[in-house]
This record gives structure tokens, C-alpha cells and sequence, in this order.
């Protein structure tokens, strides 16, 4: 069916519309839907698709230079948006525990919903830049506007990095523009061209594009505004943050490396990046007491091995990365609405006074324990799967020293478990306060749950349309 | 018969417990039926011959993983050892829970054990196996912690997932490592071709084996394990989770002889062993006593396959199952009759339940190797195998059975007196409404010790129906009984029996009652805080190098803030230029006035 993937990057506009018109209360349900429709589309392309997910539609935008508006839907997109989708739903439907500003979080919701559509579809640099730029600005307005009372500065410092990214992405187009042989934006078009580009413009192309993705992901030395912006957003705002943005630089990396011949050489530094990267957020965790901040450094540990994977440049390896973000996102979401449930009924964040959760707050506790169960890559959850495919990639690809970075996955895993047994199981602080999970809320939880089972269970569902 | 069938029962029950939550009395007997169900399909699976199966789990260009499972001579061993102590457990997990409010939880946990540790057991691909692997480790996570409410149980559960986390992922590291020199997950294709680079996946696969069977330096956990309710320390010690790490060792055993590792975990196991045996001599607390001597158990068949003696350790390895379950089980008995008191030295009154009584004996008899109960024949086989091939581990072994002896004996001995006048009615009512379900069971169990004997003469039949890979190790023994030496077997039996002996008169004569507070003695023999020491030093130095890389972290910080800062600044000193003032840009349009005519002049 032509037109199918333009209309699931603009249909969202209308729910857009009828949020911002429509009341409060009715905020959240629409951003719900509309993710909902959009899961729903997604599903008919893969069905219909008959095995091979492979979709491309171009339609003229910019006739002056020529930009098309073309859109492209292929395994790893679909996996990322199916993932962003359950996410922005989850978050839509469960997020908001203060029922604050909800009708401007469900408009941001949407309109992050269309930046992801849009940026997971693209199938031009131009394109990419544009729901890049139009995804950091929402996710700045959500981290200003919602959140701790130390929110605007989180957000002050995550906007002049990310526009710095922007920045580069938009220089390194530029640069790429003019360095193809005929100009051309179009992703396609430049790849099958690489080898004519000189290797001074690969270069300079590669270096302006990595780092640009790079301080999107919070890779080490620059993820210095990613501790911030996550603690002290919105449970809401962390979750959409650290489940869906932070794929945009990683799907980045991974358009990136299958472009540019270049992308062989440099992968091996890239990597040692993200090995760097995971042991470093490992160490850096053990000195916090904050539970969103120790999420915050998990999700910089992961995204460090997925940038392993990307980084592996076979098969194996690079869609374990793919499985990886899928994993990631799913986990690190329901991870944030745990907190952010636990936070809410606390009122704190400090794992030394959360104590005995599962007493007081059963459900949110099992999510909690449920989402370090995945996070440390248990089979039978997505993160074995993204785990398994993306060190057997790694090993294949630079030895032994490619697979010594699941250790962090160890240490990962022994501090999950020392807050989960300080905060949650601790039964220092018994209180008669009893919290039942509201309906909305069990549905966030037992949205987030099914999905890591399914795809952990039934990996071959997605990862069956990957056709070499 | 898909051999991925018998675990279904399993699973349909444990998520049907789930399900029911608290409006079902029936979770435990549907449960208990679940097991059962297993039970009868593994007897199924038993009848048909050898065969692998293998479903496609999923692929991706270049690799393909599959659900294998396998169901040989040995495998089965294992499968008929969980298919029979689960339902076991179960029907003493009855009696055991009920007056807890939470069975729905537990049964499902316990469910969801039983199916991980028979998935492991019938795998036959790495992949499948480590899913079994990894499901033991996070549901023995969920059960050690059951009780949260208790001090002791959450730290416990901890220390055993970080430990067993640890083994999980090196064993992850292996299978990638595998995989890439054979591009496959088959152990069936991976035994029929040994090469050079398996030897550091098998090594990292050893110490995965390690940390799962509580070998030293890892065996800490398996005693703060016991902060779980009892039927879970009888289940986790007799056929499931600390077994697996065993039978790991045993499936790849012609690995590790063609890449020289035996010796290794020779050591390891009779170290284990050691630290086991003086540590159980000296614990006060009735369930870690047990929980020391299973580490001396596994270290035990540990230095079989280390010696070579592969049958032997698959005897020991049987034989274990069945009494340690039945001491576990008297030891839940006997803490339940005395307000769950878990000091030896505070239980009493075991003689007021002789059904019980006589039972555990079996156990005990078993366990300490006198004939002609199982454990004899497991524990003689051994001490043979070693008394032929390497006489100081031979000494040692001596050394471990003549306190295992004392141990034991001690453990049987103490909670048969007499309890205090002011307790004594209230004692002897307690073992008198004893549910039966948790009396039936060890009563069974008493039997199948007595039984497992038999596997002595059966094992051979055993294993060489269809040896897994003909390599050499197995043409060895096979159609062999494990070799037990006369007089070996007379040396260990009278060195158990002088253990015993001692064990009576220091605490059943009651001439001792206190001699564990000898100062020194207990300093030398129960070494467990040290251990617990060492590991804290451990965990201290991660946490020192985690302060010395947020420090690093703050100073590189510090550096993009004070580019930022300079940047800042500029922009301070730049503003001031444009401040308003006239005679300031005055002055400034005639000095470039100045220049711009100098610079066209010249």
C-alpha cells in the first residue's frame, strides 16, 4: 500500500490537534490512541509485507535543490518504532503519577511520537536532521517543564549539548552534500556511491556525524548532561528521554557505519569507546545513592555495548545492537516508571530511605526486581537475546577483548542487586501505608512486562525479516 | 515424544499458581499434580530410546539457534533425580506452607525452578542450556529471598545472585567464545570435535561450574542460602541448582581430560570439601550444617571427576540427592516442633517423633558412607579412585570422612535430648500434630535411600546404553561397575565410625556440650567470617576504584565547564564594548578611522 509509512509520520498531527484542543483529562488517552493507531499501521506493513520488510515511498518536497521526501521502513527502523511506540504508550497511559500539566505531556508525547516516526523512517540525511532537531526540542520542553525542582538547569545543560549535536549532524550533511558526486541527501543514493567520496571528506563526515551521535547516546567523555537531565525529569520525561531520544544518535551509528567505507577503520576506536564507556558508567554507579541517577549511569552502560555491537560491522553484531535498543528501551522504561512510582510514593529518591518497597508497594517492587532481571540479560527476556547476539558479533570481530566488556553486565548486576535489597526488600521502615497500583498504572507495568517476554521469548517474530 | 514436553506440567502449574493468587486452595495440590505430571512424562521420555530434537528458536543471516534437547543415558539420570524429588518437595512444601498466606507465590517460584533445572538437564545445545542455567539462578534469587521480612534473607539472596551472576556471565562468554571457532550450540558436535580453542571457554565454563556448585572460593553463598524456607533448602541441595555445576563438569567430561583441566578440579574439590567438613563441625545453626557438608558432598564428586573416576562421582552424585533431601526435611521437622529455632543447641525432643527419627537415621548412615546404604558405595568408590592414583588426596579424603563422621553424628545427636522440664509437653505436642504430608515424604525418601543403593549395580547399565561422544574416557569404565577397593572401604568405615563414636560421647554423653566455644578450636575450624571478609575486602576495592573514576569524573567535568566558563567571560569582556556610552565609541570609530587610513597609506 503506497503512502503508508506518510501516513503513519503525519496522522499523529491530528491527535496533536485534538490534544491541545481538547481538556486535561483527556490528554493522556489521546497520546495513548495515537500510539496505538500507530502500532496497529506498523503491524499491517509487517503482515502484509510477506517476509521481506522492505518499504520505500518518495514523495517531492523541495524541488530547488533536490530534496524528496522520502521514507524507508526496513528491520531495524521497525524494531525501534515498534519499541518507541509501546514506550510512548506505557508512558502516556502510566507515566504521569502527579496527573500534572497532562495535557502539555500528551502533546509532547505526540509530537515525540512524530519526531521518531519520522527519524526512524528517513530515508534522507535531510529528513533525519529535521525530526532530530524537532525530537530534541520536545524532549527539552519536556525536561523544562516537568520534573524536579532542579529540572531547569538538567535542561539548560541537555539543550547546548544537544544543539551542539545538531550542530555537527547538520555540518557533517552539509559536508556530505556537497562530497557525493552528484549532491544528494538521499541515504540510498550514498551508500551505493561511498567509494567515490575522498577519504579526507569521509573523514571529516565520520568524525562530524559520530560525535554528534555519540553526545546523543551519552557515550564517555560526553555524556556529562545524561545523569542530570534523566534524574531530574519527570517519570514521564526520563522514560521517553532514555527510551526513545537516546536511539536517535544509535540508530545514527548504525546508518552511519553502513554508509561510509571509512566507518572499517574507525570501528575498532568506537568500540574501545563504548567498552569504555560501559566499565566506566559501571564504576560511576557504585558512588550513587539515587536511584534515577543509577538508572541514568545502567542506561550509559548499555548504550556503551550497544555501541559495541554497532561497532562490529557483521550481521550478528549489528542487529544484536538493533535487539539491544529494542531491549533497552523497553527495560530502561519500565525501570523509570518503577522509580518513578516509588519516588512518588516516597517522596524520595535516596535508596536509604526507600526502604521496604514490597511490603508497601507490591507491584511496582516486582516491576522494579522484574526490570534487573532483564537489564542483566536473563533468557527468555530481550536482553539475552541483544546480549548473546551482540558479544558472539563482538568476538568474531576484535577477539577476546571484544567480549571482555559483559563483565560490566556483572557489576551492573551486583549493584541492581544491592539496591533492590537496600530499597525495595529492606524492611527497615514498616509503615502501614499500603499503595495498590492503579489500573492505569498496572497497565504500564503489564504493558512494558509483556512486551520484554514477547519479543524475549519470540525473537523471531522481529528478527526473522532480517534478509542479507 | 518431544522431550520439551515434560517441563509443560511444570510451567501450566507454577503459572496457574500465579494466576490463582490467593483465591485458590487448590495451588498446592494442582502443583503437587503439576510434578507428578512431569514425573510420569519423564518416565515416558525414559522408555524411548537416545534421541536429540531440536526447534528452531530463531535466525539471523549467519546463525542459527536452535531449542535442542537430548535425552541420553546421563541425562536421564539427572531428569529422573528432579522428576522424583519435586513432587517430593512438593507434597512436603504443603504441609511445610500451610499457614503462609503467600503459596501462590511460592509454588509458582518453586514451579518455575523445577522446569529451569529440567531444562537444563534434557539440553542439548549450549543456548538451551544456559536458559535452564540462568532461570536456576534468578529463581533461587526469588526463593532464597521468599521470606524478605526475615534480616537475614535479603542479603543472602543477594550474595547468591551476584556470585551465581558472575558464574552466568563468564558461561555466556564461553558460548560466544564456542560458537565462533564450531558455529554451532550442539554439545553433541562440539564433543565429537575437541580442539585447542575450546580451552578457555572450558576454563571459564569451569568456574561458572564452580560458582553454580559452591566450590571454594565461591561457597559462601550456598549456607546464607538457608535463610529460605526449608523444602527449598532440600530441594536446592539434593537435585537441582548446586547439581547443575556438577553435571556441567560431567556432560563435558571427555573435554576437560583432552584439555588437562582435571587436575584443577581435583584441587578445587578437595579444598571445598575441606573447608565444608571443618566448617559443619563446628556451625551451631541446624540448616547450615547441612548446607556445609553439601559443599564437602559437591567438592566431593568434584575430586572424582577430577581423579578420573567419572562413574563414581555420578554414584555419589545420585545416591546425594536422596539423603539430603530427608536430612533437610527432618531438620524442617524438628525446627517446626521447636518454635523455629534454628541453634542446634536450643532444639530438642527429635526422639518424641520416632517415624522421623529412624527415617533421618537412613540419611544419616547414608551420608557418613556406612554400608550398605547408598552413600557407602558413592564415598568408597571415590576414596578407591584416589587410593590408587594419588595417595595425598587419598589422606585428605580420610581426613574429610572422619569428620564428616563426627558431624553428622553430632547433628543427629544433639536435638535427641531431653528437652527442658518448663518446654517439654509443649515439644512433644508440636512433633505430635506434625502435618503428614511433611512426614510421608521423608518416610519415601528414607526408602529411596535405602534403594539408591542399587544404583551401585545399576549405573553401569546406566550410562553405557549409548555413551554421549565414544571417546576415550568413556571406553575406560565402560560396562564397569565403579571400582571399590575391600580394604579402602574397611579404612573409611572404621574412620567414620571413630567420628561417630566421638560425636557420641562429647554430645550425646553430653560430657562436652560446650566445646565448640573453645576459643582456638573454633578459630582453626569454622572459617566462614573469614571468607566473608575476604569478600568484603573484594567488594571494597571495586568500590575504591569507583570513587577514583567519579573523582575522574568530576575533574573532566571541571574541564568542560571552565572551557564553558572562558567562553562566558569572552562574552562578558565583549559586552562591555558595546555599554552604551558615546565617547566609547567614539573613541573607537576614530581608532579604526586611524587604522584603516594607516593601512591605506602604507
Amino acid at each position: 500500500m503506497q503512502g503508508i509509512l506518510l501516513l503513519m509520520t503525519l496522522f499523529p498531527l491530528a491527535f496533536l490537534a485534538a490534544a491541545m484542543l481538547s481538556g486535561s483529562r483527556r490528554g493522556p488517552a489521546i497520546a495513548a490512541l495515537s500510539n496505538a493507531v500507530s502500532i496497529a499501521i506498523l503491524a499491517y506493513a509487517a503482515l502484509s509485507s510477506g517476509g521481506t520488510l522492505s518499504i520505500s515511498e518518495s514523495f517531492s518536497y523541495i524541488t530547488t535543490i533536490p530534496i524528496s521526501f522520502s521514507l524507508r521502513l526496513n528491520p531495524a527502523s521497525f524494531m525501534l518504532l515498534i519499541m518507541s511506540y509501546i514506550v510512548l504508550l506505557a508512558a502516556s497511559v502510566a507515566g504521569n503519577h502527579e496527573k500534572e500539566s497532562q495535557k502539555l505531556a500528551a502533546s509532547l508525547i505526540i509530537l515525540l511520537q512524530v519526531a521518531a516516526t519520522g527519524l526512524f523512517l528517513s530515508g534522507n540525511l535531510f529528513l533525519y536532521f529535521i525530526f532530530w532537531d524537532i525530537g530534541v526540542i520536545t524532549s527539552f520542553f519536556f525536561l523544562y517543564s516537568m520534573g524536579s525542582p532542579l529540572r531547569r538547569p538538567a535542561a539548560m545543560k541537555f539543550l547546548i549539548y544537544e544543539m551542539f549535536a545538531s550542530v555537527l549532524l547538520l555540518l557533517g550533511i552539509i559536508t556530505l552534500y556537497f562530497g557525493t558526486p552528484v549532491h544528494s541527501f538521499n541515504i540510498a543514493y550514498i551508500t551505493a556511491n561511498a567509494a567515490l567520496i575522498g577519504t579526507t571528506s569521509q573523514l571529516l563526515v565520520f568524525a562530524f556525524l559520530i560525535t554528534a551521535f555519540l553526545i546523543n547516546m551519552g557515550i564517555f567523555p560526553l555524556h556529562f548532561w545524561l545523569p542530570d537531565a534523566y534524574t531530574e525529569a519527570s517519570t514521564q520525561g526520563s522514560m521517553v528521554l532514555s527510551a526513545v531520544l537516546s536511539k536517535f544518535g544509535a540508530f545514527g551509528v548504525f546508518i552511519l557505519f553502513a554508509m561510509l567505507p571509512i566507518g572499517a577503520e574507525a570501528a575498532k576506536y568506537t568500540a574501545a569507546l563504548g567498552a569504555i564507556s560501559a566499565f566506566y558508567a559501571a564504576f560511576l554507579m557504585f558512588n550513587h545513592k539515587d536511584i534515577k541517577r543509577m538508572i541514568s549511569y545502567s542506561s550509559i552502560l548499555e548504550m556503551g555495548i550497544i555501541l559495541i555491537g554497532l561497532s562490529t560491522l557483521n550481521v550478528i553484531g549489528t542487529y544484536g545492537a538493533v535487539y539491544a535498543m529494542l531491549a533497552h528501551g523497553l527495560t530502561i522504561a519500565l525501570m523509570f516508571l518503577a522509580a518513578g512510582s516509588l519516588t512518588h510514593v516516597f517522596g524520595t529518591r535516596d535508596i536509604r530511605t526507600l526502604a521496604g518497597a514490597v511490603s508497601r508497594a507490591k507491584s511496582t517492587a516486582y516491576s522494579f526486581v522484574f526490570a534487573a532481571f532483564s537489564a542483566t540479560g536473563l533468557p527468555l527476556t530481550t536482553g539475552f537475546i541483544a546480549d548473546l547476539l551482540i558479544f558472539i558479533g563482538a568476538y568474531a570481530a576484535f577477539g577476546f577483548s571484544g567480549i571482555v566488556p559483559l563483565l560490566s553486565i556483572v557489576m551492573l548486576g551486583a549493584y541492581m542487586y544491592f539496591i533492590i535489597e537496600k530499597s525495595i526488600l529492606s524492611t527497615r521502615k514498616e509503615s502501614e501505608v499500603i499503595t495498590h497500583a492503579s489500573a492505569s498504572q498496572a497497565f504500564g507495568y503489564a504493558l512494558l512486562i509483556g512486551s520484554i517476554l514477547l519479543f524475549g521469548i519470540l525473537p523471531f517474530t522481529l528478527l526473522g525479516f532480517v534478509k542479507i | 515424544m518431544l522431550a520439551l514436553l515434560i517441563i509443560v506440567p511444570l510451567i501450566v502449574s507454577s503459572l496457574l499458581a500465579l494466576l490463582l493468587g490467593r483465591h485458590g486452595k487448590a495451588i498446592k495440590y494442582l502443583s503437587l499434580l503439576g510434578s507428578l505430571g512431569s514425573l510420569a512424562l519423564v518416565f515416558f521420555a525414559s522408555e524411548n530410546a537416545a534421541k536429540a530434537q531440536a526447534i528452531q528458536w530463531f535466525a539471523l543471516p549467519g546463525i542459527n539457534v536452535n531449542i535442542a534437547t537430548y535425552t541420553y543415558p546421563l541425562n536421564m539420570v539427572l531428569l529422573w533425580l528432579v522428576g522424583i524429588i519435586t513432587p517430593l518437595i512438593f507434597a512436603y512444601s504443603i504441609g511445610f506452607m500451610e499457614k503462609n498466606s503467600e503459596q501462590s507465590r511460592f509454588f509458582f517460584e518453586m514451579g518455575l525452578f523445577a522446569a529451569g533445572m529440567m531444562l537444563f538437564a534434557m539440553a542439548g545445545s549450549l543456548i538451551t542450556m544456559f536458559i535452564g542455567w540462568e532461570l536456576l539462578g534468578v529463581t533461587s534469587y526469588l526463593l532464597i529471598g521468599f521470606w524478605y521480612r526475615k534480616a537475614d534473607a535479603a542479603p543472602a539472596a543477594r550474595k547468591a545472585i551476584t556470585i551465581v551472576l558472575f558464574g552466568d556471565i563468564l558461561m555466556l562468554m564461553a558460548i560466544v567464545m564456542i560458537w565462533n571457532s564450531y558455529h554451532t550450540f550442539s554439545i553433541g558436535q562440539i564433543m565429537a570435535a575437541p580442539s585447542q580453542s575450546l580451552y578457555l571457554p572450558l576454563i571459564l565454563i569451569m568456574v561458572a561450574a564452580f560458582t553454580k556448585s559452591a566450590q571454594f572460593p565461591f561457597h559462601e553463598w550456598l549456607p546464607d542460602a538457608m535463610a529460605g524456607p526449608t523444602p527449598v533448602s532440600a530441594f536446592l541441595h539434593s537435585s537441582t541448582m548446586v547439581k547443575a555445576g556438577v553435571f556441567l563438569i560431567a556432560s563435558l567430561f571427555t573435554l576437560y581430560l583432552d584439555a588437562h583441566l582435571l587436575p584443577i578440579i581435583l584441587i578445587v574439590g578437595i579444598v571445598s570439601a575441606a573447608f565444608g567438613a571443618v566448617n559443619a563441625m563446628a556451625e551451631r545453626h541446624v540448616k547450615r550444617i547441612l548446607a556445609y557438608s553439601t559443599i564437602e558432598d559437591l567438592g566431593l564428586m568434584f575430586v572424582a571427576l577430577g581423579l578420573g573416576a567419572f562413574a563414581a562421582a555420578i554414584l555419589l552424585f545420585i545416591v546425594q540427592a536422596f539423603y539430603k533431601a530427608l536430612l533437610f526435611m527432618d531438620a524442617g521437622v524438628i525446627m517446626r516442633a521447636n518454635e523455629e529455632n534454628e541453634n542446634i543447641f536450643k532444639l530438642y525432643g527429635s526422639k518424641a517423633k520416632k517415624t522421623m527419627l529412624y527415617a533421618t537415621l537412613f540419611g544419616v548412615v547414608s551420608i557418613a558412607g556406612i554400608f550398605p546404604l547408598g552413600g557407602f558405595f558413592g564415598k568408597a568408590a571415590i576414596g578407591s579412585a584416589a587410593a590408587s592414583t594419588n595417595i595425598i588426596a587419598y589422606v585428605l579424603l580420610l581426613a574429610i570422612e572422619l569428620a564428616t563422621g563426627f558431624y553428622i553424628f553430632r547433628w543427629y545427636f544433639i536435638p535427641m535430648r531431653e528437652p527442658p522440664q518448663t518446654d517439654a509437653s509443649r515439644i512433644r505436642g508440636a512433633y505430635r500434630v506434625m502435618p503428614k504430608s511433611m512426614v510421608i515424604p521423608s518416610i519415601i525418601l528414607a526408602i529411596l535411600t535405602a534403594l539408591s543403593a542399587g544404583a551401585y549395580y545399576y549405573l553401569p547399565m546406566l550410562l553405557t546404553r549409548a555413551p554421549y561422544a565414544p571417546g576415550s574416557a568413556f571406553g575406560s569404565f565402560t560396562g564397569a561397575a565403579p571400582a571399590i577397593n575391600i580394604a579402602d572401604a574397611v579404612v573409611e568405615t572404621i574412620l567414620i565410625l571413630i567420628g561417630a563414636y566421638a560425636a557420641y560421647l562429647l554430645y550425646s554423653r553430653r560430657r562436652a556440650p560446650t566445646l565448640y566455644t573453645h576459643r582456638l578450636l573454633s578459630h582453626i575450624v569454622y572459617n566462614a567470617p573469614v571468607t566473608n571478609r575476604a569478600y568484603a575486602a573484594f567488594a571494597m576495592a571495586f568500590s575504591a576504584v569507583g570513587v577514583a573514576v567519579y573523582k575522574t569524573d568530576a575533574a573532566i567535568y571541571a574541564v568542560f565547564a571552565a572551557i564553558a566558563h572562558s567562553v562566558i567571560d569572552l562574552g562578558a569582556a565583549a559586552r562591555k564594548m558595546v555599554n552604551g556610552q558615546t565617547s566609547i565609541y567614539v573613541l573607537a570609530f576614530a581608532l579604526g578611522m586611524i587604522i584603516l587610513v594607516m593601512l591605506f597609506v602604507m
